[in-house]
């Protein structure tokens, strides 16, 4: 400012304390009634637009988000079926696998508009971009659990080979660490990115989404009849989780996490927590005898997760649309580095 | 070949909004809209797929330089065209799953609008909202530095457009050279508060689209310290990774039990 | 321009866009030029760069003001005060020029005795004659030696052309003068006493800029003038669209006079003008009152007998005017050919005769009066852009058969069935018996010619594309319509067809339209020597015996030989763009640049040399084509009874004067006084502080049903409404509105009005307003904002509503038409209607739909009817603005 700042400074706030009083300013006539008061450069933005664009994402790929966590953490539950020797589960976890692959892919091509456009994808491998990552590590997993569904199939149907046997084994084991990767790239894939609520909660969301992937894939085997112990305890750590998740934030009082306490998406937030957390949590421990009660809990869990997942989008819109969210954490990480 | 740079310079900029104009037309860039803001004169608002250059108009409550104005308080009303920054590290670029978005043998950022894919994660990831997606074609757009211009050994169309060389366009060791000139200058000249912006102190390294602007950057609704977001991959993966193996604990001993 | 034109001798800027870049100081006043001109803009940039100083005057803080170093913000309609306040700074402060001023100007001159000032008569000059409402310009003579030629008591009633009436100075040496400026009755001290009410205090109580900023920029504005210093000025619509607007042009010109700017670098007058030829349809006009080169036009009963007479009135003894013959002559060759002999007078006898106003605004209001019956509209579009819009639609209506000539089907062309008009019941598509033609017309880029600009620059311009369809350009429409007419009057031998009969109509046609050569024209304009075509090198070739043909004198020289399209040069190799194109007269591109050196013939000073005499070589040389008989040396005196340029001395700068000198004093010219004077606007929210007289006595307001006035000031309404343009769009917005780039720029009406303002209607930025004036009613978005001031004017409060005037109810983007509110009124000496200047009202909230909106504008006007109001405003007939 060419003026000393400090004097511009305070005639600004004395003008500003004289609009907020009396709704206008006398002398020339600063603000009129009901127009935004003058405000110090630091607190300026360009006419309040929106620094950050927001995600353009259409409605399929939260839900991908969802589908991708729970075919992921099942994947890995049927290694896990394999290594006890639990058959049941392990068919039924690779089918969960096989299903959510299948739909994840479609679920990817409706965002982009074109089925063609997924393979343009798999021009490059560029593991620096987590969606790029992600598409290999998707098309991987499908190829992965796609196999080891059929050397699972053929095995059980008697066609038992020690070769077959070997490619089963291998292709579980792929299976489980690329659905782990699956389940938990999407949460990189926000973090690493512009927006100040993902970005800064870039340690916070693999948390978020891997929980959510979890209880929810315990939910899932438990309607296909797993009402096992196992599932069980899974529930009961997830809910807990959610929980410790829901209070940091809110504890937190971060200006950077606003939009998941404020708004339509700070709502959104709270109520997936909520199911997720506490609702499916109590459930649990007050009807560990009853079924209808642990069904329940499982619903609970998987519309809490996924909830939560279409709260996260929306809390990336909100924080691009505020351009202060930007700015004061850039003031602070520059006041620190001194940057520029 | 040389290194291609913008260097815009708000206070030589009188707001006629030829550049935006002349980009528009000659990229074959579509209209987007015709809604009145109330934001001075400005009813574009902000770059975007439709948008590749966009000028300011920011009406302020302080003084330029020693300008006398007939008004009651200090008042200014300065122009400033924004434009994509074309980063040495470029957060679109670093996204960018298919390969789209390369660095030109200009050093600049270009879009592939065939390879593109509308995957929209450039779009999150640039620093500074410029990049966006374009929901009719369904593919990324931004400012091509004019490649296909420069490649014919032409001026990009905004610089040609712009009457006061508000919009310098040349080599960037030489640009980053007259900006410093020219902010010495100005402070020479009663505009205490003129400073270059091109963040070549954050991991974006520098622009190859540089501004010599008034006051704080924010006015301008350009980030103070904009970050490469691939500069948070590794505490992001770290996290992730030890989420994941807590899933994995947490799976083997529930069914271990 | 005859603000200029009498001033200096010529009615065109004075110098060279990027001459200003020389400047050391820039005056921008009543222009928005960063805006409405950024390409010329450049140069006042590079001049800022450079160290100049910039000062922008003009109500709006616009984008101009933006990149000023000062801004004053002035109330509309008031220029003269302020221009005035400055000229009498100068003199108070002995801040003239004083060698120029006295070698080169006619400060030193002495006036009439009869002459009587503003100050004796209350705002009005002597020879005021309040029957014919207008000057007998008699007592405004030189005395004892320029005597004006007024055997039969002329009256000036203005125009476009040379100064009308005659000022014969039959021996400059005895004209009496006073070289030390002293004498009571010399131009200086006149002067001096007629701006001695402008006072710093004055410029206070009537512009509204506060005498500090006031006196700063006087300070600034002289003290980059001098030997060693120029200060330039540019203007253009904030001082022409008023109803004083020579007026105001004038006491600009006078301020560089007594500064010594005109004529060197860096200095001048810049005026900017409007379309890309504007200047051009001025040189070769589009206008009613002249003929190509400012000829006069031949007015029934007053110079049209015969050529004789037309001499009589016109042809000065001394200066370039006393070629007019040769002129004319040439040009009636150029019409008629072989036909015009000195037998019939080189056919003068067939140029039609002016028999009344028949300016833009005065054949609207025939119209109106079912005068007119038929009406070309080429590149126009008065339905939006013409004054009282809403009048000139229904006039329009009037109408038997519209030729529309255009791009688009613009409103002009689709008023019969989708203006407002139409939706609020007052004209019915059914009764509207005008046959209306469009026919699609080639833009600039689909056909070939020369665009003149603003710095009287003549540039060729090639065709890129063959226009669509039935696209065609103008000279094709014009040419064949010509052909066929000429063919329908062949065998009718009617007395009224003589002219077209003898009219030469034979160009070449080219291309598969059969487009006439545009070539072969401008080699017509060029001129000729006869009976071999052979071309003429420049104006001082042409004969008035016939034996040459000139389509416009000043651009002689522009084709000087077969295969030399000067206007078509493309290498310029100085600074001023010489070998670029062609600038009128004789590609000088600084005028009176004989001025920019000492009467010696040597620079003022070595930083501001351009044009000097070369002792060797004995003539004049320098950076620019020197606007003066070359070989003319600085001391020459006149011989006792030399005629034309021979009579000027060699220290004479202004060679189309007869006396060779810059007029800070008009004594023949102007329709509203010999010195300006400040009058209020027709409608003003105050009466005038300076003088009884209100308004302009001279200018014509056309009062009259439809187009009424407010009274000055006038309780319902009390805002001052001016008018401009936007960056974004052009004029009408026919061209802009119809593109979408454009139009998305600005996609919506819109006025700016101040804070103050806004807090006391209640308004908040982005809401619509309603706006109504004695004429109309309009809604649009409101911008609030501290670019607009609320200025404090004779002890009032006076609030400014800033309209742009691009919108119309067609094209992609449509609003509400500000020129529904603008009045009809004519300025006495170029009848340019008072656009920048109304009184207007402004509430929240948007106009009423239909019907209502006339019902709404009239409660305006007259009050809640059972309120019992009595009707002020219209009923008192054409006093209230008096
Ligand atoms: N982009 C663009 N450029 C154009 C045009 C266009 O439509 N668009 N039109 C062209 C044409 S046809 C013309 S004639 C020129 C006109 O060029 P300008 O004359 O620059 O045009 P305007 O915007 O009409 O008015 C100029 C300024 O006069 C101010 N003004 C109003 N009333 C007064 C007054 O009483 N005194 C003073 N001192 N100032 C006053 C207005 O606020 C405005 O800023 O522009 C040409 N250039
Ligand atoms: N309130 C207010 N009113 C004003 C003014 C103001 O300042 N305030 N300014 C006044 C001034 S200075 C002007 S110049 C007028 C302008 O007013 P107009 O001249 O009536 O308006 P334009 O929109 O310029 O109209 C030009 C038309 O020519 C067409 N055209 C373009 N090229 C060609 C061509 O080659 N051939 C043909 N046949 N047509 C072509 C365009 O499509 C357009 O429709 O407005 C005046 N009205
Ligand atoms: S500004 Fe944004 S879009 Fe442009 S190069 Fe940088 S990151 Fe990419
Ligand atoms: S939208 Fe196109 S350019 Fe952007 S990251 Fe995706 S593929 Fe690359
Ligand atoms: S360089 Fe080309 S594409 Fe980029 S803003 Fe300028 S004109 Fe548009
Ligand atoms: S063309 Fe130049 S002067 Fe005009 S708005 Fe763009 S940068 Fe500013
Ligand atoms: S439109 Fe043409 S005349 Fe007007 S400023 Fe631009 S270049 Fe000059
Ligand atoms: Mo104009």
């Amino acid at each position: 400012m060419a003026a000393d700042p400090q004097i511009t400074e305070e005639r600004l706030n004395a003008i500003r304390d004289e609009a907020a009083r009396t709704g206008k300013v006398q002398h020339g006539g600063i603000v009129p009634a009901d127009s935004p008061f003058p405000k110090s450069a630091l607190e300026m933005s360009y006419h309040g637009n929106p620094v950050l664009k927001p995600p353009t994402w259409t409605w399929q790929v939260p839900l991908y988000f969802f589908v991708g966590g729970v075919a992921g953490v099942s994947a890995l539950m049927a290694l896990v079926g394999h290594v006890t020797g639990n058959s049941a589960l392990v068919r039924a976890e690779l089918l969960v696998g096989l299903v959510g692959g299948a739909i994840s892919a479609p679920l990817l091509i409706a965002d982009l508009g074109r089925p063609g456009r997924f393979l343009n994808m798999l021009r490059v491998f560029k593991p620096r971009s987590a969606m790029s990552l992600g598409a290999w590590t998707l098309s991987g997993f499908s190829a992965a659990v796609g196999l080891a569904v059929i050397c699972h199939e053929l095995l059980r149907a008697g066609y038992g080979h020690e070769f077959l046997l070997a490619v089963e084994w291998f292709a579980e084991f792929l299976a489980a660490f690329t659905g782990l990767i699956l389940a938990s790239y999407t949460s990189v894939l926000l973090g690493v990115t512009a927006i100040p609520v993902w970005s800064e909660n870039r340690r916070l969301i693999p948390a978020v989404f891997l929980t959510g992937a979890l209880g929810s894939a315990a939910a899932v085997l438990e309607f296909l009849g797993f009402l096992i112990p196992a599932t069980q305890l899974i529930g009961l750590v997830a809910s807990t989780t959610e929980i410790v998740i829901a209070i940091l934030i809110e504890v937190r009082d971060r200006y950077a996490d606003r939009p998941l306490r404020e708004g339509i998406a700070g709502w959104l937030t709270r109520a997936g927590a909520i199911l997720a957390g506490p609702v499916s949590l109590l459930l649990r421990i007050y009807g560990v005898h009853s079924t209808g009660a642990r069904y329940c809990a499982a619903l609970c869990f998987i519309a809490g997760a996924l909830i939560a997942r279409y709260a996260w989008i929306a809390a990336g819109r909100a924080s691009a649309r505020d351009p202060q969210a930007l700015f004061q954490i850039q003031r602070r990480d520059r006041n620190t580095t001194s940057a520029i | 070949m040389a290194v291609s740079a913008f260097l815009t310079d708000a206070t030589l900029c009188i707001g006629c909004k030829a550049c935006e104009v002349a980009c528009k037309e000659w990229n074959h860039v579509p209209a987007d809209g015709f809604t009145f803001t109330g934001n001075s004169y400005d009813n574009t608002n902000a770059l975007g797929a439709s948008t590749w250059r966009h000028v300011m108009f920011l009406e302020q409550p302080s003084s330029l330089g020693a300008q006398i104005t007939g008004t009651d308080d200090p008042f200014r009303w300065q122009f400033l065209s924004d434009v994509c920054k074309h980063c040495q590290k470029a957060g679109c670029l670093e996204a960018c799953p298919t390969g789209a978005i390369i660095r030109t043998e200009l050093e600049t950022v270009y879009v592939q609008p065939d390879v593109c894919n509308g995957c929209g994660y450039c779009v999150v990831s640039c620093p500074f909202g410029v990049v966006d997606k374009n929901h009719e074609v369904g593919t990324a757009f931004k400012c091509t530095f004019c490649y296909d211009r420069q490649r014919e050994g032409l001026m990009p169309a905004c610089a040609k457009a712009c009457p006061t060389q508000s919009i310098q366009f040349g080599e960037i060791n030489d640009l980053r050279k007259r900006a410093h000139v020219r902010v010495q200058e100005l402070h020479e000249r009663g505009y205490s508060d003129a400073q270059i912006y091109d963040p070549q102190k954050t991991s974006v390294e520098g622009t190859h689209a540089m501004f010599v602007i008034l006051g704080e950057p924010e006015t301008y609704n350009f980030p103070p310290a904009p970050e490469v977001p691939t500069v948070h991959m590794k505490s992001a993966w770290t996290a992730a990774i030890i989420s994941a193996l807590a899933v994995v604990l947490v799976v083997c001993v529930s069914f271990a039990l | 321009m005859p603000g200029l034109g009498t001033t200096f001798g010529r009615g065109g800027a004075t110098t060279a866009l990027p001459d200003l870049m020389n400047a050391d100081a820039i005056l921008i006043m009543g222009s928005n030029m960063a805006e409405n001109h950024p390409v010329g803009f450049q140069w006042v940039m590079e001049a800022k760069e450079r160290g100049a100083r910039i000062i922008h005057v003009d109500p709006r803080f616009s984008r101009t003001s933006a990149v000023s170093d000062i801004w004053a913000p002035l109330r509309a309609g008031s220029d003269i005060v302020f221009l005035g306040g400055l000229v009498n700074f100068v003199i108070e402060n002995s801040k003239e020029f004083r060698e120029y001023v006295v070698n080169y100007t006619n400060a030193p001159i002495i006036i009439s005795e009869d002459f009587e000032d503003t100050d004796d008569l209350d705002g009005l000059f002597s020879g005021w004659d309040p029957e014919r409402r207008s000057y007998n310009p008699q007592t405004w003579a030189y005395a004892h030696c320029g005597t004006f030629d007024s055997a039969e008591q002329e009256y000036v009633d203005g125009g476009h052309a040379k100064e009308s009436g005659r000022l014969t100075v039959p021996d400059l040496t005895s004209c009496e003068r006073d070289d030390t400026l002293q004498h009571p009755g010399c131009v200086y001290q006149i002067l001096k006493r007629h701006f001695a009410r402008y006072t710093p205090e004055m410029v206070e109580t009537a512009c509204g800029v506060p005498r500090k900023l006031f006196l700063k920029i006087a300070e600034t504005f002289c003290s980059a003038s001098g030997p060693e210093k120029t200060a330039a000025m540019c203007y253009a619509l904030g001082w022409t669209q008023h109803s004083d607007g020579v007026q105001i042009i004038r006491t600009a010109a006078i301020l560089q006079l007594l500064l010594g700017n005109i004529g060197r670098p860096g200095g001048g007058i810049m005026a900017l003008r409007g379309h890309a030829s504007i200047q051009g349809s001025t040189d070769i006009p589009t206008l009613y009152d002249i003929l190509p080169g400012y000829l006069p036009m031949p007015k029934l009963g007053v110079n049209s007998k015969d050529l004789a007479t037309y001499y009589s009135k016109h042809q000065d003894k001394t200066g370039l005017w006393w070629n007019i013959d040769k002129y004319m002559v040439s040009l009636l060759k150029a019409y008629y050919g072989e036909s015009a002999t000195k037998e019939n007078d080189w056919g003068y006898g067939w140029l039609p005769r002016v028999t009344g106003d028949h300016s833009h605004q005065g054949y609207f209001l025939d119209m109106m009066d079912g005068k007119v019956e038929g009406l070309f509209v080429m590149g126009q579009n008065p339905a939006v852009a013409g004054p009282n819009s809403r009048f000139e639609r229904k006039a329009l209506s009037k109408l038997k058969w519209l030729v529309v000539r255009d791009l688009v089907e613009l409103e002009s062309a689709s008023f019969w069935y989708d203006s407002p008009e139409i939706g609020r019941g007052e004209l019915r598509t059914e009764e509207i018996g005008t046959e209306v033609f469009f026919l699609p017309a080639a833009g600039h880029a689909e056909k070939e010619g020369c665009f003149t600009n603003t710095q009287r620059l003549i540039q060729w311009h090639q065709k890129a594309v063959d226009p669509p369809g039935d696209a065609r350009s103008e000279p094709w429409f014009v040419y064949h319509l010509g052909r066929r007419l000429k063919q329908r009057a062949r065998d009718d031998s009617r007395p009224r067809n003589a002219g077209l009969n003898a009219l030469t109509w034979d160009y070449s046609l080219e291309g598969k339209n059969h487009d006439p050569s545009v070539e072969e024209v401008l080699q017509e304009i060029n001129g000729r020597f006869l009976p071999d075509c052979t071309l003429v090198s420049g104006y001082s070739d042409l004969k008035a015996d016939g034996s040459t043909v000139c389509g416009c004198w000043i651009y002689s020289g522009i084709f000087p030989a077969p295969g030399q399209n000067r206007a078509n040069d493309r290498k310029a190799r100085d600074f001023y763009g010489h070998g670029w194109a062609f600038s009128w007269p004789s590609d000088r591109r600084v005028l009176y640049n004989r001025a920019s050196a000492r009467p010696d013939g040597q620079p003022w000073s070595e930083r501001k040399k351009l044009v000097w005499w070369d002792d060797v070589q004995k003539k004049w040389t320098g950076l620019d084509v020197p606007d003066f008989t070359a070989t003319k040396p600085p001391d020459y005196t006149p011989p006792k009874g030399a005629e034309g340029d021979a009579a000027l001395a060699g220290n004479r700068p202004f060679i189309l004067h007869p006396d060779g000198l810059g007029w800070i004093w008009a004594p023949v010219g102007l329709a509203d006084g010999p010195l300006p004077t400040h009058y209020e606007p027709l409608e003003s929210p105050v009466r005038n502080p300076l003088y009884g007289q209100q308004t302009n006595p001279a200018a014509m307001p056309e009062q009259r049903p439809g187009n009424q006035y407010a009274n000055s000031p006038d309780d319902r309404f009390p805002y001052v409404m001016t008018t401009y343009r936007l960056t974004e769009h052009h004029t009408s917005g026919a061209m802009s509105r119809t593109l979408s780039h454009l139009a998305e720029l600005q996609p919506d009406p819109f006025c700016e009005i101040s804070r103050e303002l806004a807090a006391e209607r209640g308004i908040r930025n982005g809401d619509w307003v309603t706006i109504t004036s004695m004429r109309g009613i309009i809604e649009a978005r409101a911008l609030v904002t501290s670019r607009i001031q609320s200025l404090d004017v004779c002890g009032k409060r006076v609030h400014q509503v800033g309209v742009p005037y691009h919108w119309g109810y067609r094209g992609l983007v449509k609003g509400d038409i500000a020129n529904d509110l603008i009045a009809i009124s004519e300025e006495p000496n170029v009848r340019i209607s008072e656009k920048k200047v109304i009184l207007c009202n402004l509430v929240a909230g948007r106009r009423a739909r239909g019907k209502e909106a006339l019902e709404q504008m009239e409660a305006q006007i007259w009050g809640p009817r059972t309120a019992g109001h009595s009707p002020v405003g219209s009923a008192s007939e054409g006093k209230s603005w008096r």
